[in-house]
C-alpha cells in the first residue's frame, strides 16, 4: 500500500544530451548570410535581401541540390501534401471540423473528405450536416492525411481510406515535430503487442493492436470502441510511452527503428515506472544511440 | 483545467488503467512522478525554493518583516500566503483569470498552517506584545502540469526549511517604542523549526479508486477530489536522533462537483496519510542532503539552467 | 484591510473597546475551565452532544418577496437569511458555452454580527473562503444541467454569528433553493463539531469555536469540522476540517456528524412541507376572494343591463 516518492536535488541533474556520430552541422541565426543568390532556390526559413540569401530562423541549414532551407529545432508543424498526421477535433462547424495539429493555424477536415459510416458513396445532404456531431465531436482524436494546403498555410485533411479515421483506446504523446523522421510508412505494428501511428506533426498515438471482437463482447458493448485492454498490453503501451519521452528529452530522431531499439534496451529496467527517472531516460537514449551507430556501421 | 480536451475513448483507457492500479505511464495509484528541488535560488529572499514535479513548476520566496503582533495573540508571530498564477503557465491565467485557483490554494494553505502543532508561531516573537516577525510566503506558479496543491506545499516547506531569521541582539524600550538592534552579519541568523509543517496531498477520485499525484489528463477524468494536510515528522529533518511525532490532520477539504459516500472518504484519508508520510520522509532526506552540500561548500546555484 | 471608498468609514485607528476588558486576555486554560459547569453542561444548558434545534416555528421560507426563493434560519442566537435569484446570463464568458449552469455564492457577515470585532463592508478573506465552501457544497446537489450557460445567484447574509455559520448557511441555502423550485438531487443538511482537548462538542457556539481554534501548546486534538450531507444518496458533498486532529478522531467525528445531519434532515423536511402547505392555503384563499369579486361584478353588470333596457 505504500507509494514511491523520489525527490532529487538540482545539483544532481543530468545533462540529457547524447552525443551522436554525425558531424556537427552548420548553424545559422536569423539575419546571417548563407550565401549569394547564384543559382540557388530559397526554401523554408530563408529570405532574400541585397542579392543574398539570409536565414530567417535559428537552425540547421539543409542543402538538397540547389535548394537551400534552414530547419529550426523547435517549430510548429509545417505540413506537406501526403503527410500522415494525428489531430484532435476542437470545433464542429458547418460542413467541416476544425482539427488541432500543432501547426500555426488549425487544420480543416471537410465533411466531404470523410467516409460516411456504412461506406456509402453519395453527395452529403443537409441531414449529414446535422449528424456531424455523431461522427466526430470536440475532443475526438483522428488520424488523417494532408490533402492540400490553403493559401494562408492551413492544412486540409482527409480520411478517405480505411486506415485513417477516429482513434479508439490508447495514449497520445506529444513531441516536437522536427524530431519525426519522414518515412514511407507511419503506421507500425510491433511484435510486442502494440500498434503505433507516428504523426508527422509530432503527435504519436500508441494503442493496442485492434483485434476482432467476439460475439459476446459485441453484444455487451453497445459501441465497439471499448474492448478490454489486457494488463500485458497496458505495460507495453506504458513502456513505449516512457521510451518516447526518453528519446524526446535527449532530442533524438524518432522513427520505428529507433523506437524499437529503445523499447528493447529499456528492458534493462524491469519496472516500467523506473523509466520515469531522468537518469534512466538518459541511459535508454544512450544505449539506443549506440545501437543505431552500430547498425549504421554494419 | 480548461483547454485540455480528451476523447471519450482516451478517458475510458485512463479509468480502466486506474482500476487495475496501472496508470498510463506505468505508475501505481500511490506513486509520485520524479520531483526536482532546489533551495536558496533567490538571493534577496530570506528563504526560497524551486520545485519541479514533471510539468508543474513552482517558485516560492519568503520575506521576513518586523510587525506588531495581533492584540489577541501578543506572543505569536504571523505568516501569510499569497499565490500568484503567472500568465506563463497558461494563457487562461492572463489578467485575473487565475484568481479563483490562486484563492483556493492560498485558502487551503492558510487553513493547513493554522494549528500550533503544524507551525509554531511562538518562534517568530521578538518582544511580546510589541514586535514580532511576519513571514510573507509568496508562491509563483510558473507552469501547470496537474497536482498543484502537493507541489506548492512541498516547495513552501522546503523554502521555510532554509529560511533564516536574523538574530535580535537587543530590544530597548524607548518610551513606548521598541528599538531593535539586529546583527550586521548576514550569517548570524537562526533557522526556523519546520519539522512539523504540513504537506498537502491531493487524492483524485477516478472511477472507483483514488489516485495520488494526478497528471493533467487524469485530473480531467475526475469529478471530485479530497485534499488533506498532514503535519510532518521532525525526525526526518534533523540528523540528531529525536523521537518520532505522530502525524495529525491539519486540514481536510473537498473540491470538485461530486459527492462521496462516507466509506470512500474514510479509505481516501487513510490512503492519503500513508502517501503524506512517504512524501515527508523523502523531502526530509533531500533537504538534509542539500544542507550537507552547502556545509561542504559544494553547492553551486543551478536554478533554471544546467 | 481593504478600504471601502463608497461608504463613510469610521476613523482608521479606532479599536474595539473589548480589547481593554479583562475578558480579552484570559488564557486558554481559564477559558477551557469555563467551558463546562459542574453538571457537565455547556454555558447554554446543552449537553456536549446536543445540537441546537433548528427552531421550526422561527425558520421560514419565502421571507424575501423580491427573490425567487428565500429562507431564514435561526439556531438559538445564530441568524442567517438566504435568498436565491432566477438564472441569468453569465457575464463575461460570451464565447464559451458551458454545458452546466454556474452557481455564484456570496456569503456576507453583517457589520454588527460578530461579537469580537466589527466586520468590514468589503468581503474579506474569511467571507470569500465561506463563499467558496458554500459553492462547493451546493454545486453537487443542484441539477445544473437544467440551466446550461446560465448563472444562478445565491446570497447569504449572516445577521448574528454565534457559531455554526457555515452549516447554518448551507441549511438556509438548501431551504431557499427548495423554495425557489430549483431542481435538486437531494436535500442537503449540514452540521459542525468542535474538538477541544479530545472532547467532541456538537454544534459549538462562537465562544467554543474560538476556543477550538485558539493557539495552544497542548498536543491533544483540537479543531473544527463542518460537514454537509445528502440524506437519500448518503453522500458527503463537503467536508472541511481545520485544526490538528488525528486519524481515528476524524473517523469518529464523521460518524457522529452523519447522525446529526440525519436528524437535521427531518426538521428541514418538516419546514419545507409546512411551507408548501401554507402556500397552498394562501392560494386557496386568493382563489375564493377572486370568485367573490367576480360575483359582485356580475351582479353589477346585471343591474346596468336592466337599467339600459328599461331606459
Amino acid at each position: 500500500m505504500s507509494g514511491h516518492v523520489s525527490i532529487k536535488l538540482a545539483s544532481e541533474r543530468v545533462n540529457p544530451s547524447v552525443a551522436s556520430n554525425n558531424e556537427i552541422p552548420r548553424f545559422f541565426t536569423p539575419g546571417e548570410v548563407i550565401c549569394g543568390l547564384g543559382d540557388f532556390m530559397r526554401g523554408h526559413g530563408t529570405y532574400l535581401e541585397d542579392n543574398n540569401i539570409k536565414s530567417s530562423v535559428a537552425g540547421v541549414m539543409q542543402k538538397v541540390n540547389k535548394l537551400i532551407c534552414v530547419h529550426p529545432l523547435k517549430s510548429r508543424y509545417v505540413g506537406e501534401i501526403g503527410d500522415v498526421v494525428v489531430g484532435r477535433v476542437i470545433e464542429v462547424q458547418q460542413k467541416r471540423w476544425k482539427v488541432e495539429t500543432n501547426s500555426r493555424l488549425d487544420s480543416i477536415l471537410q465533411l466531404s473528405s470523410v467516409n460516411l459510416p456504412g461506406g456509402e458513396l453519395r453527395r452529403r445532404s443537409a441531414e449529414d450536416e446535422q449528424m456531424m456531431r455523431q461522427l466526430l465531436k470536440e475532443g475526438d482524436l483522428i488520424s488523417a492525411e494532408v490533402q492540400s494546403i490553403y493559401s494562408d498555410g492551413s492544412l486540409s485533411l482527409h480520411t478517405r481510406s480505411l486506415k485513417y479515421g477516429k482513434l479508439q483506446q490508447g495514449v497520445m504523446v506529444k513531441v516536437f515535430p522536427s524530431l519525426i523522421r519522414r518515412r514511407k510508412n507511419h503506421f507500425h505494428v510491433f511484435s510486442f503487442g502494440i500498434s503505433m501511428i507516428i504523426g508527422n506533426n509530432g503527435f504519436i498515438w500508441i494503442s493496442p493492436i485492434p483485434r476482432e471482437l467476439t460475439n459476446e463482447e459485441r453484444n455487451v458493448n453497445s459501441d465497439t470502441s471499448s474492448p478490454e485492454v489486457s494488463k500485458h498490453e497496458r505495460k507495453a503501451i506504458a513502456r513505449m510511452k516512457n521510451c518516447i519521452a526518453a528519446l524526446a528529452s535527449s532530442k533524438m530522431m524518432l522513427d520505428d527503428n529507433s523506437l524499437r531499439y529503445a523499447y528493447e534496451e529499456s528492458f534493462k529496467y524491469l519496472n516500467v515506472k523506473d523509466l520515469l527517472d531522468t537518469e534512466a531516460m538518459l541511459d535508454v537514449a544512450f544505449l539506443t544511440q549506440h545501437r543505431i551507430n552500430d547498425y549504421d556501421e554494419d | 483545467m480548461a483547454g485540455l480536451l480528451l476523447s471519450r475513448t482516451e478517458k475510458v483507457y485512463i479509468v480502466n488503467g486506474i482500476e487495475e492500479d496501472f496508470r498510463s505511464d506505468g505508475r501505481s495509484n500511490y506513486d509520485y512522478r520524479p520531483i526536482e528541488l532546489e533551495t536558496n535560488v533567490v538571493s534577496h529572499a530570506s528563504g526560497s525554493a524551486r520545485l519541479r514535479l514533471a510539468n508543474t513548476d513552482i517558485l516560492v520566496g519568503i520575506k521576513t518583516e518586523v510587525d506588531i503582533p495581533k492584540p489577541e495573540t501578543p506572543g505569536l508571530g504571523k505568516i501569510e500566503f499569497f499565490v500568484d498564477c503567472s500568465a506563463n503557465a497558461t494563457p487562461e491565467f492572463e489578467g485575473r483569470g487565475g484568481e479563483q485557483l490562486a484563492n483556493r490554494i492560498s485558502n487551503i494553505l492558510q487553513r493547513a498552517y493554522h494549528a500550533s502543532q503544524a507551525f509554531n508561531l511562538k518562534q517568530l516573537c521578538i518582544f511580546e506584545g510589541k514586535q514580532c516577525w511576519k513571514l510573507y510566503v509568496d508562491i509563483l506558479i510558473l507552469e501547470c502540469g496537474g497536482n498543484l496543491c502537493d507541489a506548492v506545499s512541498l516547495a513552501v516547506k522546503a523554502a521555510l526549511f532554509t529560511t533564516r531569521i536574523p538574530f535580535v541582539k537587543a530590544a530597548l524600550m524607548d518610551g513606548g517604542d521598541v528599538d531593535l538592534q539586529l546583527s550586521d552579519d548576514p550569517f548570524d541568523s537562526k533557522p526556523l523549526v519546520v519539522g512539523t509543517a504540513p504537506l498537502l496531498v491531493t487524492l483524485c477520485k477516478i472511477g472507483n479508486k483514488f489516485v495520488v499525484d494526478p497528471s493533467a489528463e487524469e485530473e480531467f477524468c475526475s469529478i471530485v477530489s479530497v485534499v488533506i494536510g498532514v503535519s510532518g515528522n521532525p525526525a526526518h529533518y534533523t540528523t540528531e536522533k529525536i523521537e518520532n511525532v505522530e502525524s495529525k490532520f491539519t486540514t481536510i477539504g473537498m473540491s470538485g462537483v461530486g459527492g462521496l459516500v462516507p466509506d470512500t472518504l474514510k479509505s481516501a484519508i487513510s490512503q492519503g496519510i500513508v502517501a503524506a508520510k512517504c512524501l515527508d520522509s523523502a523531502l526530509g532526506r533531500s533537504l538534509l542532503r542539500e544542507r550537507q552540500d552547502i556545509c561542504s561548500y559544494k553547492k553551486d546555484s543551478y536554478g533554471f539552467l544546467k | 484591510m481593504p478600504f471601502d471608498y463608497r461608504r463613510f468609514n469610521g476613523p482608521e485607528d479606532s479599536v474595539s473597546y473589548k480589547r481593554f476588558s479583562e475578558d480579552f486576555l484570559r488564557t486558554y486554560d481559564e477559558l477551557y475551565k469555563d467551558l463546562l459547569d459542574e453538571n457537565g453542561k455547556r454555558k447554554d444548558g446543552r449537553a456536549l452532544n446536543e445540537a441546537r434545534s433548528l427552531c421550526t416555528s422561527i425558520s421560514r421560507t419565502n421571507i424575501v418577496s423580491q427573490a425567487k426563493g428565500s429562507a431564514y434560519v435561526e439556531l438559538n442566537k445564530t441568524k442567517v437569511i438566504c435568498s436565491v435569484f432566477d438564472p441569468r446570463e453569465i457575464t463575461g464568458h460570451q464565447n464559451e458555452y458551458s454545458w452546466f449552469g454556474q452557481i455564484y455564492c456570496e456569503v456576507k457577515f453583517a457589520p454588527f454580527s460578530c461579537p469580537r470585532k466589527r466586520r468590514q463592508l468589503v468581503p474579506d478573506s474569511d467571507e470569500k473562503a465561506l463563499s467558496a465552501d458554500l459553492k462547493k457544497a451546493l454545486e453537487t446537489v443542484v441539477r445544473r444541467d437544467k440551466f446550461p450557460n446560465f448563472q444562478m445567484d445565491i446570497f447569504v447574509y449572516i445577521l448574528e454569528h454565534d457559531g455554526g455559520c457555515l452549516s447554518a448557511a448551507i441549511n438556509a441555502a438548501g431551504l431557499a433553493l427548495a423554495d425557489a423550485v430549483v431542481p435538486m438531487y437531494d436535500i442537503v443538511s449540514a452540521s459542525s463539531v468542535a474538538i477541544i482537548n479530545d472532547q467532541i462538542i456538537i454544534d459549538p457556539t462562537e465562544a467554543e469555536e474560538h476556543l477550538a481554534l485558539m493557539y495552544t501548546d497542548k498536543e491533544k486534538n483540537h479543531g473544527l469540522v463542518t460537514m454537509c450531507f445528502m440524506h437519500h444518496l448518503k453522500q458527503f458533498t463537503d467536508f472541511r476540517q481545520i485544526g490538528s486532529v488525528d486519524a481515528e478522531c476524524v473517523l469518529k467525528v464523521m460518524d457522529i456528524l452523519e447522525k446529526e445531519c440525519d436528524k437535521l434532515m427531518l426538521v428541514i423536511k418538516k419546514i419545507m412541507v409546512s411551507n408548501v402547505v401554507r402556500q397552498h392555503n394562501e392560494h386557496k384563499v386568493l382563489l375564493e376572494e377572486a370568485k367573490f369579486r367576480e360575483e359582485v361584478l356580475q351582479s353589477k353588470v346585471e343591474e346596468w343591463r336592466k337599467l339600459l333596457n328599461a331606459g
